[in-house]
């Protein structure tokens, strides 16, 4: 069914960004594929308006955001794919996945959240400026003030340079 | 900011996990429109009544002069009765019961109708449009192909499938005799390229073209324009039979996305005897959804799927309130008549006529969503100028999930696996409560004889979910509200009436779902998912004792197992890259010569970001044994390759060649041309978008 098919279509192209989002959001990795599963199931049964908005990708990107913020969500079993067998007692990626989010959660904690849903959202997930505003609820001129502040705050960050020492190459195999 | 840019990029994210996307979405929605559903359905019993009392009628007649009695006579003129039809006798029994007369046939279609129409027609109401998303169709639309629906799992092939002993073991799956790769081994399928060995017949849109593949290079031989959309052909002898529609599509409401599937059928026969002026012979029109096709030699088998009439129903507005729009279209729904029911045939552009007869259509017991399947086989090689040439057998339900093996066809009820299993109408509580009705019947050239049905709990996935063997179904059925939250292998047999459960293993891949099958007569190969990919071999050959016998759990997951012999098989799916941070497509060596301990070989990894097209549809792949090589078609941004693993010495040896860009990927074929070669060896025609050529193999 097309439908069908363009949602799934939809889902795989998403799905990268969506999660990726989740990360710098404050997820770890885990529970950012969790919020990811939930937003594009939300899509799944919300379909036709979510084809019907003016604009698909700020209207996902808001159920996203809801997603986070709602703390009684229910926490998803479905399958997930993982790098490597849970069994195998091998948890260096896992390990590494972990890091990277901490990483990432401390390069982007003195952002305060408003100013961090901006640039993720703008700048990580490359979302537009009005679709970022639609997303946020907030007017674009907002968008494009917060960005600037933050970016400039991200480019003083002494974390980044902390960061820069551990890159994921030297911890994985 | 690099470092969190070379951060976002390099996040271990895998593929979306779409099976649980769409299995969850489906589940909600479900969940959400089961209230009012419920209440809606509230007088089916009364038709199993009525039905009841018919049940041992057995209608049709051998008698061509009409009389009184004859419920084919009885027929209202143009509604149902089918003139001059010599047919023989369709039994029906047990959970399938033939009609007493027409009327008694429209009156199940109509109690289930008024049921489910509302103030909007055929919709939900915008309320419960909202509770359960999109797929609603003007005319009622049935659930889509599975073929186009349910990614291709793994295709069943056995060879030597009329052995009495069967052993526990792999065997070697070869492309049909036209060149594709199919479920079943002898029972071929459509696809957009065919070949004899000498001729390549190819229909890429409505254009069919014919090939010589028997010199040292490929020569156009020959092409006609078919009035077909989505075709695909069938080769046998001299005939090719194209399968496809005239285009019609459900109206897109600015509510609907896109096309639905086509409510309508066409099949062109075309004279390929002289490949360089093919000429069509004949062409007929089904106002029904292709389901699947299927040629047993000569012998062509469709299964067809007739949505809900399309009637001019009202819609509350200015002038009209929810009330009384909802009267109105109930009593267009009463006044229908049997002949807005059933589907119609119509042939060479001639007046569409009633394709099945009142007395051939079974009433199901069990309350499967309404519609209408109907099966119609018929000769190849004979131009189809009547009822007479067709033998046809029909179903006042939908099951529109169809396996079908040398002897047997069986129609399953889809459970979940269309989008509209949740949001169309006609999904009855049968399907809804994770139970499954599966009808059997045996085939015998052109004709299906109903042998009896039963039920299963859970959900079958896809027709690939299933398979027959020496009159046993084996049947792979996953988590429903029914069952545990593990998948099992179940098999089943008639008995008198019934079809029922003679074995079953369960507890396979515990909170996982079945990405693949692959059945031999003795064995079941079944892949589960979940983070990693659990491999389960199911000893057959007591098929009334299934038995797990071995498991392997490997990283990443397979969608596709191809045999290459008793001793080695080929799983194509996705997986982590070398790097372990990126998924891509994946090739992997399996060792089963040792079921209780199958071993993976080798992996090769194709790269970040790439797609193993097989996985999809296996059409896209080709096992050549003298040369110890599989062609699969391996996507990678836009352009597509062409991947021909060599197995040698437990290893793949990869070359790719890249043949394709952008959406014609979907198109490549390698069609194998089995002892073609100068040396007794294989040769392969490689179909892309624009181009068909010999390949070289590496």
């Amino acid at each position: 069914m097309s439908q069908e098919s363009d949602f799934a279509d939809y889902a795989r192209e998403a799905w990268g960004s969506l999660v990726r989002s989740g990360v710098f959001l404050g997820c770890t990795l885990h529970e950012a594929e969790d919020l990811a599963q939930t937003t594009l199931v939300r899509c799944y049964t919300a379909w036709p308006r979510v084809v019907a908005a003016d604009n698909r990708t700020a209207y996902v990107y808001r159920m996203l955001l809801n997603g986070l913020r709602d703390s009684k969500r229910r926490r998803w079993w479905g399958e997930r794919p993982t790098e490597r067998l849970p069994e195998a007692g091998d948890a260096t990626d896992s390990t590494a996945g972990v890091d990277t989010a901490d990483a990432v959660h401390r390069a982007l904690a003195g952002l305060g959240r408003a100013h961090r849903d901006v640039v993720v959202l703008r700048y990580f997930a490359g979302l537009t400026e009005a679709e970022t505003a639609e997303a946020l609820g907030i007017p674009p001129g907002t968008v494009k003030s917060r960005l600037s502040r933050s970016l400039a705050a991200l480019a003083n960050d002494a974390h980044l340079a902390d960061y820069a020492v551990g890159r994921p190459e030297e911890t994985t195999s | 900011m690099t470092d969190l840019e070379r951060t976002w990029d390099d996040l271990p994210v895998g593929p979306a996990p779409l099976d649980a996307l769409l299995r969850e979405g489906r589940r909600e929605a479900a969940a959400a429109a089961g209230a009012p559903r419920r209440r809606l359905r509230r007088s089916r019993g009364a038709v199993a009544v009525v039905g009841g009392i018919a049940a041992a009628f057995v209608a049709g007649s051998l008698v061509a002069a009409p009389d009184s009695t004859d419920p084919v006579a009885a027929l209202p003129p143009g509604a149902g009765a089918v003139d001059g039809d010599v047919a023989t006798p369709v039994v029906f029994f047990g959970e399938l019961e033939a009609p007493g007369s027409c009327d008694d046939l429209l009156s199940h279609y109509v109690d289930g109708g008024v049921d489910l129409v509302t103030a909007y027609g055929w919709e939900p109401t915008p309320l419960d449009r909202d509770l359960l998303g999109p797929g609603l169709s003007n005319s009622g639309e049935v659930p889509a192909l599975p073929q186009a629906t349910a990614p291709l799992d793994a295709p069943t092939v056995r060879e030597g499938g009329t052995q009495d002993l069967a052993e526990a073991g792999t065997t070697r799956a070869t492309s049909s005799e036209t060149g594709t790769n199919v479920q079943e081994a002898g029972v071929d399928e459509p696809d957009a390229v065919k070949t004899d060995g000498t001729t390549l017949v190819r229909l890429r849109e409505s254009t069919m073209t014919t090939y010589d593949v028997s010199g040292v290079v490929v020569r156009e031989l020959g092409s006609v324009d078919l009035d077909l959309e989505d075709g695909e052909i069938l080769l046998t002898g001299d005939t090719v039979i194209a399968i496809g529609n005239d285009g019609t599509r459900s109206l897109t409401n600015g509510y609907n996305y896109g096309y639905e599937t086509s409510p309508q059928t066409r099949v062109i026969t075309v004279d390929v005897s002289d490949p360089r002026a093919p000429t069509v012979l004949s062409t007929v029109d089904y106002d029904a959804a292709t389901v699947t096709a299927r040629q047993h030699g000569d012998d062509v088998r469709l299964v067809l799927s007739a949505g809900l009439p399309d009637l001019d129903f009202v819609r509350p507005g200015r002038n009209r309130d929810g009330a009384v729009a909802l009267r109105t279209n109930r009593a267009l729904v009463e006044a229908t008549t049997i002949g807005d029911w059933l589907p119609t045939l119509g042939i060479d552009g001639g007046e569409a006529r009633p394709l099945l007869a009142c007395d051939r259509v079974a009433v199901p017991r069990a309350d499967l969503g309404l519609g209408t399947m109907a099966v119609v086989g018929f000769h190849a090689g004979a131009p189809v100028e009547g009822h007479t040439d067709l033998d046809t057998v029909g179903l006042a339900g939908d099951a529109s999930l169809a396996y079908e093996s040398p002897d047997h066809l069986y129609l399953a009820t889809p459970g979940a696996t269309a989008f509209c299993a949740v949001c169309d109408l006609p999904v009855g509580p049968s399907s809804m409560g994770g139970t499954t009705s599966v009808y059997d019947f045996a085939l015998d050239g052109t004709s299906a004889t109903y042998v009896g049905a039963g039920e299963i709990e859970g959900m079958i996935r896809d027709r690939w979910a299933m398979d027959e063997h020496d009159g046993v179904l084996r049947v792979a059925v996953g988590p429903s509200s029914e069952t545990g939250p593990f998948s099992s292998v179940v098999t089943m047999t008639a008995e008198d009436d019934a079809l029922v459960e003679i074995g079953r293993v369960d507890r396979l891949g515990v909170g996982e779902e079945i990405k693949a099958v692959r059945w031999f007569d003795g064995l079941a190969i079944v892949v589960t998912y979940r983070q990693i990919d659990p491999l389960y071999a199911v000893d057959l050959t007591d098929q009334r004792d299934p038995t797990l016998i071995g498991t392997l759990k490997i990283p990443g997951f397979t969608s596709y197992l191809h045999p290459l012999g008793s001793m080695r098989m080929v799983g194509l799916g996705e997986g982590p890259t070398e790097n372990g941070r990126r998924w891509g497509a994946q090739a992997g060596l399996f060792d089963v010569t040792d079921l209780t301990s199958p071993r993976r070989l080798d992996v090769h990894s194709y790269g970040a970001g790439s797609r193993a097209l097989a996985g999809e549809d296996p059409r896209q792949l080709t096992w050549l044994p003298r040369s110890r090589t599989v062609l699969t078609v391996v996507a990678r941004g836009r352009a597509a390759y062409v991947s021909a693993l060599v197995v040698g010495g437990g290893e793949l040896t990869n070359t790719s060649t890249r043949v394709e860009y952008g959406s014609d990927a979907d198109q490549v074929r390698t069609v194998p041309l089995y002892g073609a070669g100068a040396d007794g060896g294989d040769r392969v025609v490689l179909v892309t978008g624009e181009d068909v050529e010999f390949f070289d193999l590496p």
